[in-house]
């Protein structure tokens, strides 16, 4: 059975259809404001948290700062060399171990200069680690994959050939063949590989152009189980670094705490200024509620004359509340569907999260809190209602 | 009710503190009504007949002095016991009907129903109290304001009706009505009086007041005639 001042309240909203509507107009862009912005804020921590979680199994491991002690002169070898990349290999077990050559250099496409980073990289270890979106990974001695960035900004295709090193005019410089572009990787470059802007050689090759042979600038642990984080760390420091340290030991995660904590900052920054739509809405559903009362006050007059309990008028407005907020909630509910999509493919360009549970739970978390907001509005209201005096009431007209 | 009246003012006074000054709306006021007595109000304006009738109604309380009514003192009751005995025991008839207007004819009937068994009327009884009224039964489903004066007033005497009040409060019933429709409500009334209603009934109108076997006269908030 439906209760009779439910029937009253939806008859009055019925009756002051446009202004009820416009009411809940407020909620509805209060919900709206509420979920995008939430779900906004989410996307975009969630992308970016999963573009850094992707090297968060690697351990990079590069040679340690050399400190000289006083008298002594500084090594000019300050690589990881063949025994110590021995040991690690020891001490990372079933884990990948992948010793990278590094150097920061000039290259020349045509009559285009450019700078980048050449990485001298295994070419059974590329496969593994890295995306090649484009042509094929390398086989031959001079072939050379490039990143997306460096592709982009030189217009490179499979084939191209680059001349590396210094422009020198009494040497020829060694030349490698374009046989692949990476995917691009922006942030998630953690593994200390900074691949949209480098160059990627093979091993020999590297060796072969720029020495170092048995000496490498850094050493990735790719992690079967990232669990197993801090144990493998713990190993090859305890191996490597036994006597003094030699190498760091580094990887991401501390960096995606901070990224990720910065970015809930933003989260909650973004859903307070939506909230203030919610505080605009209140206002205006009290303001509704309010005139829905001064209007109805001899009806009131009568409800009580005739025996209506103070408690059951207070209903009466309180459903009056609800339904307004309902009304605004469903609403806003769809349209925050529709525009928080747009607002996440437009602002983040990625709609992959959008559909998880972290991210939806904004529309009902919006809808809820809409509604509450809607009958918090109406509380005092409901009370007036409920406290007038029936004589003065009934003689209002 | 073994002597006791149905109504019993003893001694009843109320005043209102105005700006202005204070009002002594009733003055020393000691009557019994008795059940199953149709008495007619009658005074002036600024008698005191409405301060009355709100007091019978037991919409207020009095300044001083006891209101007893169905053997209860109304000035130590609740707010809710008031209430409730404002739904149970006095059927209010207005003379400009306040009808609730958004609710039907029927619904208007069936709400005292409502707030009494909390709970939509399954009984039939909104219905028949309708029809006992002589209301058309095709027009139920109307709102008050598509409705005739008439026909509003013979909704609110059967709303006032519908829970079987002892107590019958008629306040000026026939003041917006044509005569004829006018007669046609005392008819009404004279009938449920009748059926063992205590009917008190406000009215300028002598013609109206003949139909009452009782008649006090308020003057200036003191009894004048009983």
């Amino acid at each position: 059975m439906r209760d009779i001042f439910f029937d009253l309240s939806v008859r009055s909203v019925r009756l002051n259809f446009l202004r009820s509507l416009l009411a809940s107009i407020g909620i509805v862009i209060g919900v709206v404001a509420i979920s995008s912005m939430g779900m906004l804020g989410t996307n975009m921590q969630l992308m970016v948290k999963d573009q850094l979680t992707t090297g968060i199994n690697t351990i990079a491991i590069t040679p340690d700062v050399v400190r000289a002690e006083p008298g002594t002169s500084v090594s000019s070898n300050t690589g990881i060399t063949d025994i110590q990349l021995r040991e690690i290999r020891d001490a990372a077990g079933i884990n990948e171990v992948i010793p990278i050559d590094r150097t920061n250099t000039q290259f020349s496409i045509g009559s285009n200069d450019g700078r980048g980073s050449i990485y001298g990289l295994d070419p059974a270890d590329i496969k593994n680690i890295m995306n090649v979106s484009e042509g094929s990974t390398i086989r031959g001695e001079s072939d050379a994959i490039v990143g997306a960035t460096i592709a982009n900004r030189f217009n490179l295709l499979i084939g191209t050939r680059i001349k590396i090193g210094e422009p020198n005019i009494s040497v020829t410089r060694p030349v490698v063949r374009v046989v692949g572009i990476l995917s691009s990787v922006g942030l998630s470059s953690t593994n200390g590989i900074n691949s949209d802007n480098a160059i990627i050689v093979s091993d020999t090759w590297y060796s072969n152009q720029f020495g170092g042979e048995n000496v490498y600038d850094q050493v990735n642990v790719n992690l079967k189980d990232v669990s197993t984080l801090s144990a493998v760390e713990d190993a090859i420091d305890k191996k490597v670094n036994r006597n003094k340290q030699v190498v760091r030991i580094s990887d991401s995660s501390s960096r995606i705490t901070s990224v990720s904590s910065t970015l809930s900052s933003l989260t909650t920054f973004i859903l307070a200024i939506g909230s203030i739509s919610l505080l605009v809405a209140a206002t205006s559903i009290f303001n509704v509620m309010m005139m829905s009362v001064s209007e109805r006050v001899q009806e009131i007059g009568i409800l009580l004359s005739i025996g209506t309990e103070k408690g059951e008028i207070r209903r009466m407005f309180l459903y009056e509340a609800f339904i307004l907020g309902i009304i605004g909630a469903i609403i806003g509910g769809i349209m925050s569907i529709i525009i928080g999509y747009s607002v996440v493919s437009a602002m983040i360009g990625n709609t992959a999260y959008f559909f998880l549970p972290e991210s939806i739970v904004y529309i009902p978390a919006g809808m809820f809190i809409g509604m509450i907001v809607c009958i918090v509005s109406g509380l005092y209201p409901a009370w007036r209602a409920s406290n007038l005096d029936p004589i003065d009431a009934l003689r209002n007209e | 009710m073994n002597g006791t009246p149905l109504i019993r003012f003893a001694d009843v006074s109320k005043v209102y503190h105005l700006e202005s000054g204070d009002v002594t709306a009733l003055n020393h006021i000691s009557l019994d009504i008795s059940e199953g007595e149709f008495v007619a109000l009658m005074g002036p304006s600024g008698s005191g007949k409405s301060t009355m009738m709100n007091q019978l109604g037991i919409l207020d309380v009095p300044s001083t002095g006891e209101i007893h009514i169905a053997g209860k003192n109304v000035a130590s009751m609740t707010n809710l016991e008031r209430t409730h005995m404002r739904r149970d025991v006095i059927g209010y008839v207005f003379q400009k009907f306040y009808l609730i207007p958004l609710l039907s004819a029927y619904e208007n009937v069936e709400y005292p129903l409502i707030l009494k068994y909390k709970k939509r009327d399954t009984t039939g009884r909104a219905a028949a109290v309708l029809k006992s009224v002589g209301f058309d039964e095709a027009m139920s489903a109307h709102r008050p304001n598509q409705l005739s004066g008439g026909q509003q007033q013979r909704v609110a005497i059967a709303r006032a009706l519908v829970n079987d009040p002892k107590i019958l409060l008629c306040d000026e019933p026939t003041g917006n009505l044509d005569r004829k429709t006018g007669f046609q409500i005392m008819d009404i009334l004279v009938g449920l009086h009748k059926e063992g209603k205590t009917v008190i009934l406000v009215t300028h109108d002598p013609k109206i007041a003949e139909y009452a076997h009782r008649t006090i006269q308020l003057e200036d908030g003191r009894v004048v005639e009983s």
